[in-house]
């Protein structure tokens, strides 16, 4: 029983890599957000920054010179440590997204081998060969079997469908 | 130092355009004809140091000539090599031979080669005026084809730019348009057919190919979805090697409509071997 139902073994596995792949930037967010330690750090100082820049709207130059000035710098010192936190915020979720990719990659890369080595010389159902002619080689490949749909074939076959299913739901 | 006097204002007169890269290349011309020998010397690098002091350097390494017509001036410019103004000149004296090549590029380092007034670099000349024209012309036209080239490469960058953030934005590349959608429904319906009715009888592939003819003549009558063209790397890369848009645009169209029969084979086929299985179950599970 279990090597009739091969091929909806395979499908299934596809499908679900290819959800997987079109969730990970969700996924990526997410972790990015849980991980983030001073997010809160950087709404206080914006919020700060304005406080700031309205009180140097109230402040005359010509009369408070000495504090304008004070005032400015404290608001370019505060926007410029608001700049490195950004940074800084941007390049750990770009480390998140980065290792979240990888780390799906290899699982997938994973799947697949596992999948081509239990099935490469079985293949995943079997038609009489007549029907697929002249191309029973080649979709048998590599179980050789005549008239079996391979592991390659029928990986590839779902891939695609399963790529455009999605892209049309999506 | 002259050439690195004149380095200073040729790099900051780099925006001024060609006319003062035009004159900048007339007065180093100039002195090249006054004071060749000695110049000759300065970038080789040898002379009165190094006159008598390696024969077997003489003997084994090439005379070298530095060509402003290469169409990349950027690379070596000592790996072309043309032996006849060398020659005239190794009769003339003892004391011009190749250099090494770290030399070399020191010397015409330092006799103040720009970016802007001669990217292929230095041209030795020991001839008369004459041939100084027709070779100052030529290094015109490869300045302007590699500023042409360049601001090509700029251009492409910038709209490659552009492109990445559009899709970044819309996140969709490529859109199921009626006329596809129309395909793969249409292939999945054949499939189930034939797996009904015809596979017994011939290939399944034989009405998959029908089907496909069959597209070929209905695409007209499906309004046409402009597809616009997208600057990727490898279309710039290949519109940058000289390779017509033309040409580039036919490909990559050509490369759709086979990635569409593709699409349309898996569908087809995926269909036919699901709809067997489910037979299959069916078939078993009846009493």
């Amino acid at each position: 029983m279990a090597a009739g139902y091969s091929w909806f073994l395979v499908l299934g596995s596809v499908f679900l890599c290819n959800l997987v792949k079109s969730l990970l930037p969700s996924v990526s967010t997410f972790l990015s957000k849980v991980l983030q330690k001073d997010a809160e750090q950087e709404t206080e100082m914006k919020s700060e920054i304005q406080e700031m820049r309205k009180e140097l709207s109230s402040i005359s130059m010509k009369d408070e010179f000495a504090r304008y000035a004070r005032l400015e710098r404290k608001i370019n010192k505060m926007t410029d440590k608001l700049k490195t936190h950004v940074k800084s915020r941007t390049a750990h979720q770009a480390k998140i997204k980065w290792i979240v990719n990888i780390i799906f990659y290899i699982l997938q890369a994973a799947l697949m081998i596992s999948l081509i080595w239990k099935y490469y010389a079985d293949p995943v159902t079997v038609v009489p060969s007549k029907w697929i002619a002249p191309l029973e080689r080649l979709v048998a490949f590599p179980s050789g079997v005549a008239g079996g749909v391979g592991i390659t074939c029928w990986l590839i076959v779902c891939n695609k469908v399963v790529a455009i299913i999605l892209h049309a739901v999506s | 130092m002259e050439p690195v006097e004149d380095c200073a204002p040729a790099g900051a007169e780099e925006g001024s355009g060609p006319s003062a890269a035009q004159r900048r290349a007339e007065v180093r011309r100039r002195k090249l004809l006054m004071n060749s020998e000695e110049r000759m010397n300065r970038i080789v690098g040898y002379g009165k140091n190094d006159g008598d002091g390696s024969p077997a350097r003489r003997a084994v390494e090439p005379r070298f000539h530095l060509d402003l017509e290469r169409s990349e001036p950027w690379s070596s410019p000592v790996s072309t090599k043309r032996l006849s103004p060398f020659l005239s000149e190794a009769g003339e004296t003892a004391e011009r031979r190749g250099p090494p090549l770290p030399d070399s590029r020191d010397g015409l380092g330092s006799t103040g080669t720009t970016e802007g007034d001669l990217p292929g670099g230095v041209r030795q000349r020991a001839r008369g005026n004459v041939a100084g024209d027709e070779h100052t012309r030529s290094p015109r036209k490869g300045v302007q084809k590699y500023l042409s080239r360049f601001d090509d490469a700029l251009k492409l960058r910038s709209q490659m730019a552009s492109e990445k953030t559009a899709q970044e934005s819309s996140s969709d590349s490529e859109e199921l348009d009626s006329f596809r959608v129309f395909r793969l429904i249409g292939s999945a319906v054949l499939a189930l057919f034939v797996r009904l009715f015809v596979c017994k009888y011939l290939s399944i592939f034989a009405p998959f190919l029908t089907l496909e003819l069959a597209y070929m003549g209905l695409y007209k009558y499906f309004p046409k979805v402009e597809k616009k063209a997208k600057t990727t790397v490898l279309t710039a890369a290949l519109l940058l090697s000289g390779i017509p848009a033309e040409v580039i645009s036919r490909s990559m169209d050509t490369y759709r409509k086979m990635g569409d029969v593709f699409a349309d084979l898996c569908v087809y086929f995926f269909t036919f071997i699901l709809s067997h299985e489910v037979l299959v179950l069916l078939g078993s599970e009846a009493p």
